[in-house]
């Protein structure tokens, strides 16, 4: 005869604690884990534009960025990026200069690229369509989600790395050359990966694809 | 748990601070003192110890705030005798306020740096000479980036045959910078250590105390050339500075 083991009042506790945690993990695993969970995807058949020809799709691993370019004030600088975009030459770019709530950087083709990335020589590269002039704007304000050219420290030395603002910042007033601004999607480059306290990032976030609207 | 404390600091200190002025100037620890102004030069203050430069040769610390803000009234009177279009012409963009700025171990009271477009001023430096150290290294920029206005072969032609500048400005012991009763050529005894500096100090006495030299220069020939030479050529970059 087989006899019945009641489980005793610590062994049901301790149970009840082993059910609880691996609900706990399973939880932080597929969820918190997930760091595009609760952002929005930003469907393009759902929006609008007045000026279809100046909106850039940037989609990233959280979703898509859409960016309105402003060739009004920076014609030759707009049209360079818009080549560069067109060109996929963007697409695998790394976000390898990121500053948490901040700013993001990508677009070294040469070396910055997540299937060519050389971190010794990353902030270098070239796009091999030549430096452009400094299109500076002294009116033009660096708010949330402003998109700039990226420069050296010396001014007429850009060429296709692009930063993006996370929060206001006076100070690139008339320092830097304005592209366009974000006008969905900014949520999703807070996801970025940052470099903690470093500049730079190790094995960054990048680009999956950037195309111009019309082009999708 | 002391090998984790140790990791921790050295992981601190070793991390470049990630932020939007570190990204423009290549200095960290700044934040914004003032940033709209006349003249559009844009002030900023370290808010930490920093070290830049090669090798790291350029050391200076955090700003006490109420040190800078009995101090700045005087700095942005002498700055702002400087219109944009000048600053422009001399690529001075941004003064970085510091504590104890030392270069190579020689403690300065300021550094010049075109290639930024930033002047680095220590705002405690000797009091007595802390305004023309200001236009001083002013001079520099404009020197620096109007090398042709400023031959140092034709202003050192200018001194007695007998006389031989050192080598660099921290080669010597002509250190200071007390004004001479007697000039005879030279305005302090700093002056006579390289020509850049000697302009430097005759620009820094002409933003200072004009006056004075006017009266000097009548005694004096060798000086006389020198202050008019720097004046001709100021002129062909703004008439109104001097």
């Amino acid at each position: 005869m087989i006899k019945t083991i009641r489980a005793s009042k610590s062994e049901k506790i301790l149970f009840i604690f082993l059910i609880c945690l691996s609900i706990f993990a399973f939880t932080s695993f597929f969820l918190l884990k997930n760091k595009c969970l609760f952002v929005e995807k930003n469907n393009l058949s759902n929006l609008y534009f007045n000026e279809p020809n100046n909106i850039a799709v940037m989609n990233v691993e959280c979703g898509n960025v859409i960016i309105e370019l402003y060739p009004d004030i920076s014609p030759k600088t707009v049209e360079r990026f818009k080549i560069l975009i067109e060109k996929k030459m963007y697409d695998g770019s790394a976000f390898y200069k990121v500053s948490e709530n901040t700013f993001v950087q990508a677009g070294d083709i040469e070396y910055g690229n997540i299937n060519n990335l050389d971190y010794s020589k990353i902030g270098s590269g070239n796009s091999g369509l030549g430096l452009l002039k400094s299109e500076l704007n002294n009116d033009f304000k660096f708010t949330e989600g402003s998109v700039g050219f990226a420069r050296t420290t010396e001014f007429d030395t850009e060429d296709s790395e692009f930063f993006i603002t996370l929060k206001e910042i006076p100070i690139y007033q008339g320092e830097y050359t304005p592209i366009g601004k974000v006008v969905y999607g900014l949520d999703i480059l807070t996801k970025i990966k940052t470099g903690n306290k470093a500049i730079y990032v190790l094995r960054p976030d990048y680009i999956k694809t950037f195309r111009l609207l019309n082009s999708n | 748990m002391k090998i984790l404390i140790l990791f921790v600091f050295i992981f601190q200190i070793s991390c470049v601070n990630a932020d939007e002025i570190y990204n423009l100037l290549k200095i960290p620890n700044l934040e914004i003192y003032k940033l709209k102004n006349n003249n559009n030069i844009r002030y900023l203050s370290a808010k930490g110890n920093f070290k830049i430069g090669i090798n790291k040769n350029i050391t200076c610390e955090e700003v006490n705030i109420n040190n800078l803000n009995t101090k700045f009234p005087l700095i942005e009177k002498n700055l702002n005798r400087y219109n944009s279009n000048f600053l422009n012409k001399i690529k001075l963009k941004y003064v970085v306020f510091c504590e104890n700025l030392f270069i190579s171990e020689i403690n300065t009271g300021g550094i010049p740096d075109i290639k930024n477009r930033t002047l680095i001023l220590d705002i405690n430096f000797n009091k007595k000479y802390f305004e023309r150290m200001i236009h001083h290294e002013i001079f520099h920029m404009i020197q620096n980036t109007h090398i042709k206005y400023f031959d140092e072969d034709k202003f050192s032609s200018f001194n007695h045959a007998s006389f031989n500048y050192a080598e660099c400005s921290t080669c010597s012991n002509r250190l200071n910078l007390d004004q001479y009763e007697k000039t005879d050529g030279f305005l302090t005894e700093y002056s006579k250590s390289i020509p850049s500096e000697d302009m430097a100090e005759i620009f820094s006495f002409l933003m200072t105390d004009k006056e004075t030299i006017e009266v000097k220069i009548n005694n004096d020939k060798i000086l006389s050339k020198k202050v008019n030479y720097i004046k001709l050529n100021l002129a062909k970059i703004d008439k109104n500075i001097l």
